[in-house]
């Protein structure tokens, strides 16, 4: 089958910096990918490469089996960033309502389905309140409904967890892992190694390339390390 | 109090404005640069105010002098005063003259000027002066010059008069004196009733819609990038064109609103008098509010934050007040300023404005301003969506 994400030497230099250096990733359908790696590793980089915000420097990108950067495409792609990126002055339902009509390509996101999403992500009884008056948390929350409302086929997740409280990171993690039964491919980024152990395939970053990739019980075991951060570790000292 | 803390505050104050160099570089050089501008415009030169002069005074044969003709004398005084740069025209000429602007008033001496001057029951003479009018300040002060110089030529004239006038009909030199030439003041456009506000209203409107809606746009444009909306929204199948057009639909609705406030706000509660159609002034202002969101969404790409908006004031709002005909008319301008005038979308629109309230002028006569304001606005909302393109690099 065709993967769903596919790059290719794909590299993106910034002056002399190589933020990505030669990166070949395959995401199947229905995946959840961990991209795992320090700050600086190039993991952001990355996810604007494969949503098309950057534009290879070379090699390159395909998404659904269309080089990015392509518009249209995007209306099967959720994005989520690390800040909640919202509308301070609007309500919770007006972001969501704004953003349905930002994604969708065909008929409009209806009143049910917001109604839903906000559901989902606990916030039913918030609809209306302004999002200057959530909780940081809340926004989170509100940022990957926005993500979802438009029922994406994949998500590219940049660390949608930091600063979210370990329940609330149960829950988002429980919603991915529906979503990819649902056939949703997901790619998510992170640095805290335990919720790696949730995705099937994992790749190790490091400036800009790829340490190791495969399932979190293969890289352990490839390491001969008990935990995913020795195996981290491992791959490190090895590739110097 | 602790004098260190206090000391490590200041310090930290300094270091911070400091390392922001557009700041020490606004501080710093902006006001040399209004103080430059402002004495440039305040010393100006007065310029030399063209007048039409019809001369149709015989004058009146004296014994022992020969003609002696008055209307000749004061415009010879007129052209002594240095104020104004006479152009002898015809009759029939005045109102085409005055239109086009080569003349912004014109000076009328009937046939018996002088004869009325000299030998009427109470040596009085008319002149008719006929002004522009949508300028009450000038026409106040070419009104005041005519005067004036009417007055010198007098002090003059009744030297000679009074020796060869005395033996005909021995009336004393003091009562001669005095004003004995009346000026008739009549007006193209606008008129005795128009007063300064009804001058400076038209620009004041356009300015106050113009700044305001810039400012509302560059906010509303740097919060989208700030608070990281506008990548979210780079990230779906949104165009950067409809992005622009999306904002030009929103704001320009805010600045409608805005403008048929001000409008009516103006005629209604300040009653300042206005020719012209109504439409064609929302028209404008509009327009021109439109050029207001481009240049703003052009702007906040270059601020990082509010305070670099406020910046913008000194920078892309002064100059525009200063330079765009608001107080002072571009064809007085010195000449190294002119270009600069020339590139504010407001002096288009001022023109504009003046033109349908003073001059009662209509979409014929004003349409190659509104050609240029659509044309700013239409460059500027193209540079601005070119800057969101800038983001994804």
């Amino acid at each position: 089958m065709e993967p769903v994400i596919r790059t290719q030497a794909l590299q993106k230099h910034f002056g002399p910096i190589r933020a990505v250096d030669g990166l070949d990733v395959t995401v199947q359908a229905g995946e959840i990918y961990g991209l795992l790696g320090p700050n600086g590793s190039g993991k952001t980089t990355l996810i604007r490469l494969l949503i098309g915000l950057l534009r290879a420097t070379s090699g390159w990108v395909t998404v659904l089996g269309q080089p990015m950067p392509n518009k249209p495409i995007l209306a099967r792609v959720g994005y989520m960033t690390q800040a909640s990126a919202l509308y301070d002055d609007l309500s919770a339902q007006e972001n969501l309502g704004f953003f349905g009509a930002m994604c969708s390509a065909g008929q409009p996101i209806g009143r049910e389905r917001v109604a839903q999403v906000l559901e989902l992500v606990g916030l039913t009884d918030r609809a209306n309140s302004l999002v200057r008056t959530l909780s940081g948390g809340m926004k989170q929350r509100l940022s990957l409904a926005c993500t979802l409302v438009h029922r994406p086929q994949v998500l590219l997740l940049d660390e949608p967890t930091v600063g979210v409280d370990p329940q609330l990171r149960v829950a988002f993690w429980a919603h991915f892992r529906s979503l990819a039964a649902e056939g949703v491919t997901i790619v998510v980024s992170s640095h805290v190694m335990d919720e790696a152990e949730r995705c099937d395939q994992l790749g190790f970053m490091r400036q800009g390339r790829l340490l190791a990739e495969g399932s979190a019980a293969a890289l352990r075991s490839g390491a001969g390390a008990a935990t995913l951060e020795e195996a981290f570790l491992h791959y490190a000292s090895r590739e110097e | 109090m602790n004098r260190k803390r206090v000391v490590a505050l200041a310090r930290r104050v300094v270091r911070q404005i400091a390392h922001d160099r557009r700041t020490v570089a606004l501080v710093i050089v902006a006001p040399m640069l209004m103080l430059a501008l402002g004495a440039i415009l305040f010393r100006a030169e007065a310029a030399v105010i063209p007048l039409g002069v019809v001369n149709q005074d015989i004058g009146m044969k004296l014994p022992g002098i020969g003609n002696l003709a008055a209307g000749q004398r004061i415009i010879d005084e007129l052209a002594a005063s240095g104020a104004f740069d006479l152009i002898p025209l015809r009759l029939e000429e005045i109102d085409e003259r005055l239109r086009d602007g080569s003349a912004q008033g014109v000076v009328t001496f009937p046939a018996d000027f002088t004869v009325q001057l000299l030998s009427s029951p109470g040596h009085r003479a008319f002149l008719d002066l006929r002004l522009e009018g949508s300028n009450p300040g000038r026409s106040q002060l070419i009104a005041a010059r005519i005067t004036e110089g009417a007055v010198k030529a007098m002090v003059g004239l009744n030297r000679v008069g009074a020796t060869a006038s005395q033996p005909t009909d021995g009336q004393s030199e003091s009562q001669a004196v005095g004003l004995p030439v009346t000026v008739n003041t009549t007006y193209l456009y606008a008129g005795s009733s128009f007063d300064l506000m009804d001058y400076i209203a038209p620009v004041y409107i356009a300015f106050l819609s113009f700044f305001f809606v810039f400012l509302l746009t560059c906010v509303a444009f740097l919060r989208e990038r700030s608070q990281g909306t506008m990548e979210r929204l780079l990230a779906t199948p949104v165009t950067r064109l409809e992005i622009i057009l999306g904002y030009l639909g929103g704001l320009g609705i805010v600045a409608l609103i805005q403008v048929a406030v001000i409008l009516l706000f103006t005629i209604w509660v300040i009653k300042i008098h206005y020719l012209g159609s109504l439409a064609l002034l929302f028209l404008v202002v509009a327009l021109l509010a439109l050029v207001g969101v481009g240049l703003g969404i052009l702007a906040s790409t270059f601020a990082r934050n509010e305070f670099q908006v406020i910046q913008f004031i000194p920078i892309i709002i002064i100059p525009q007040a200063l330079l765009s005909g608001m107080v002072w008319p571009l064809e007085e301008l010195p000449g190294y300023l002119r270009p600069l005038a020339y590139l504010m979308p407001l002096s288009y629109a001022n023109r504009a404005l003046r033109d349908i309230m003073l001059r009662g002028l209509n979409l014929t006569a004003i349409w190659p301003n509104l050609l240029i304001l659509a044309t700013f606005a239409i460059v500027f909302v193209a540079l601005g969506a070119l800057t969101v393109r800038r983001e994804v690099a």
